[in-house]
């Protein structure tokens, strides 16, 4: 009876319409997500600068020096006028056009210079007025070469970023919005499906054949089984995208992130799903379930938050202990796997604790639901839903 | 709140059984009982001599008065699922279903959803659901609500069928003239408890009959008789309240001795007025 109701289910969404565009629209983002920041950004280019005339040629040693330093790439070119330096700006041949003159020296950008060129320039400049003046006070240009070579500095980073840092935080937060819609949209259908069996009385025809247990069961799984089936072509198109582009998005730990992430929606789909059940019971309108179920929907968005706290704190202490609270494991789980931080022993343990919560919860939604779901009158609250006897 | 004291009822099998009684009187809360939607606090359910069980109800078809089916299922997808959820394999299932919905004249209509038919249709699709797997025992709340009077013809020839071919079926409705037609018994339930049941005849012998006669003389004559009372008199004759047990022959004979009798006959008996006579006592 369980799988015949979980197939109606099914089948009624597949023929809908609404899921056809919803998959299609979940794949097209996922796809985007990973196409559209490939196309954006390209390889790292030098900073192109024009040099006019002699006085600016002069600098190109100076900029040579400097830019090394700085660990910046930059491609110098004569150009012999004002006009043609201009023009290469504006069509943005050059980035920038370097002219010196009695007043001083000039760069001409198109629109503004940035910060990491304007201290290249200036460190150059000042370079170059330093020399000049060592020459001029009659210091050897042996004592002002030596003088000018870069002081050796090294750095030791005292909590090393992954080389993937920014790739992975996309991702975590990819996975966290996704779950938090998936476990919202699929929750909410639960909810309406029970709401609108209820009050149309379709229900009381339902459990002359079948048992409560099995009614709720068979809506359970045939939602759940139709939300993974449309994340899983999401994830497929996703990565059918990445083969294609290769996309830097994506960190490698991507065939870990993926089934993790189905299993955490299955174990969070099937916590939710049942309280999302519960809740569409206790309503004596359909208009009421979106009142009902707003608890429910502000723990899926307190989990979605705390990401956004996991990817600035990724190894906190208190990070870890909340992941295995169970109405915010599926929602903070992936996204700490897409950020690499979790322990080998903690996903077993994870997956044992939600288990645990997932049957005591199918326990008293069956004892709400079985309750409820014939009741009528006016909608009952959680409090008093919690103590409902079946009659 | 008390929603049924005590109401005990049977049918049997090829017996139309109807349930009447004002809103509220109890007759949705009986059904739920039946069909195990509500749990009584004392009594029990019985089929066949036993305690009902899911077994025993997966054979009843049941018709809730609110219309409950699914709005966005094509409506042999749905009678056809209800079919297998009540035990049918998958093939008699949709067999049954597509007889069901031609007999009920909708087998052109077989894969348009639910909520792109007329009430009257949902309504039939909704007794399709009830009849598809051959129940043994139909529960019908207010089956005919709503219904065109030929809608109404077709349902009740429905149930005269089913019942013939040995289903039991109770009913219930507030339309007493259809009862009275298609019923063999009756139930009249009022705050909860059962105030009459039994056959027309039945509850005729034991509640008083109007009997209209028209003497071509005074209607002093009548007001000598035993347990008859004048509840009017004009151009008609009188109109007598006679009590159940008085032989009519005793009124027939006094009305002779006072002159012509030019008319002698029962005016009520019908259910509305036992009705009526029931509930008012």
């Amino acid at each position: 009876m369980t799988r015949l109701v979980a197939r109606r289910e099914i089948t009624e969404r597949v023929q809908g319409r609404l899921l056809r565009v919803m998959t299609a629209l979940t794949a097209a983002l996922v796809v985007a997500g990973i196409v559209i920041p490939s196309l954006v950004r390209g390889p790292s280019r030098p900073t192109t600068i024009g040099l006019v005339g002699r006085s600016a040629e002069a600098l190109a040693p100076a900029l040579q020096r400097s830019a090394a330093a700085a660990h910046v790439r930059v491609k110098l070119h004569s150009i012999a006028t004002d006009a043609l330096a201009r023009s290469e700006v504006r069509s943005g041949t050059l980035d920038l056009a370097l002219s010196a003159g009695p007043t001083g020296v000039q760069a001409e950008v198109k629109q503004s210079l940035s910060a990491a060129d304007r201290s290249l320039l200036q460190a150059t400049l000042d370079e170059a007025h330093l020399v000049q003046t060592l020459a001029r006070a009659g210091v050897p240009a042996v004592t002002i070469a030596s003088a000018l070579t870069p002081v050796p500095m090294t750095t030791r980073a005292l909590e090393p970023s992954s080389p993937d840092r920014q790739a992975r935080a996309i991702a975590a937060l990819a996975a966290s919005l996704l779950m938090y819609l998936s476990l919202s949209l699929y929750g909410a259908a639960v909810a309406n499906g029970v709401a609108q069996e209820k009050t149309s009385r379709t229900a009381e025809v339902l459990l002359a054949a079948v048992r409560p247990e099995q009614l709720l069961g068979g809506k359970v799984t045939g939602i759940g089984l139709t939300g993974l089936g449309q994340l899983a072509i999401a994830a497929a198109a996703g990565l059918i995208a990445n083969a294609f582009v290769h996309s830097a998005t994506i960190p490698g730990s991507v065939w870990v992130l993926l089934p993790s992430f189905l299993v955490y929606f299955l174990l969070g789909f099937a916590l939710y799903a049942f309280a999302f059940a519960a809740a569409g019971a206790i309503v004596a309108r359909q208009e009421e379930v979106q009142f009902v179920t707003l608890p429910l929907g502000m723990i899926l968005l307190g989990g979605y938050l705390l990401v956004y706290a996991a990817i600035a704190s990724p190894n906190a202490a208190w990070l870890r202990v909340i992941s295995f609270l169970p109405p915010l494991t599926a929602s903070l789980m992936p996204a700490r796997i897409a950020l690499g931080h979790v322990a080998a022993w903690e996903i077993p343990v994870d997956v044992l604790i939600m288990i645990l919560s997932i049957y005591a919860t199918a326990r008293l939604a069956a004892r709400i639901y079985t309750a409820a779901l014939v009741r009528g009158g006016a909608r009952i609250s959680w409090r008093d839903a919690v103590q409902l006897r079946a009659r | 709140m008390l929603a049924l004291a005590g109401v005990s009822l049977d049918v049997s099998e090829g017996e139309i059984v109807g349930l009447v009684g004002r809103n509220g009187a109890g007759k949705t809360t009986t059904m739920r009982c039946v069909m195990g939607i509500v749990r009584p606090d004392q009594g029990t359910v019985s089929w066949l001599g036993h305690p009902v069980g899911q077994a025993d109800r997966r054979r009843f078809g049941y018709m809730p008065e609110e219309r409950g089916l699914y709005p966005q299922m094509r409506i042999l997808d749905q009678v056809s699922y209800f079919a297998q959820l009540h035990g049918l394999e998958v093939d008699a299932a949709n067999a049954s279903a597509s007889a069901w919905l031609e007999r009920l004249g909708l087998k052109a209509r077989a894969e348009e959803r639910l909520v792109a038919l007329s009430h009257g249709n949902q309504q039939r699709v909704q007794l399709a659901v009830a009849l598809v797997h051959d129940p043994s025992l139909l529960v019908l709340d207010e089956p005919f609500a709503g219904l065109d009077p030929e809608a109404v013809d077709s349902l009740s020839q429905v149930l005269s069928d089913q019942a013939e071919q040995g289903t039991a079926i109770l009913f219930s409705s507030h339309q007493l003239e259809l009862v009275e037609r298609v019923c063999q018994r009756v139930v009249i339930l009022d705050d909860g408890r059962v105030l009459a049941a039994g056959t027309l005849t039945e509850l005729r012998r034991r509640f008083p009959a109007e009997l209209r006669v028209k003497v071509d003389a005074p209607p002093e004559w009548a007001k000598a008789l035993a347990d008859t009372r004048i509840l009017r008199a004009d151009q008609e004759g009188v109109l007598l309240i006679v009590e159940p047990g008085v032989d009519p022959q005793t009124i027939l004979r006094a009305a002779e001795r006072a002159g012509k009798v030019e008319h002698f006959g029962f005016e009520s008996g019908g259910l509305i007025d036992l009705y009526r006579q029931v509930v008012s006592r």
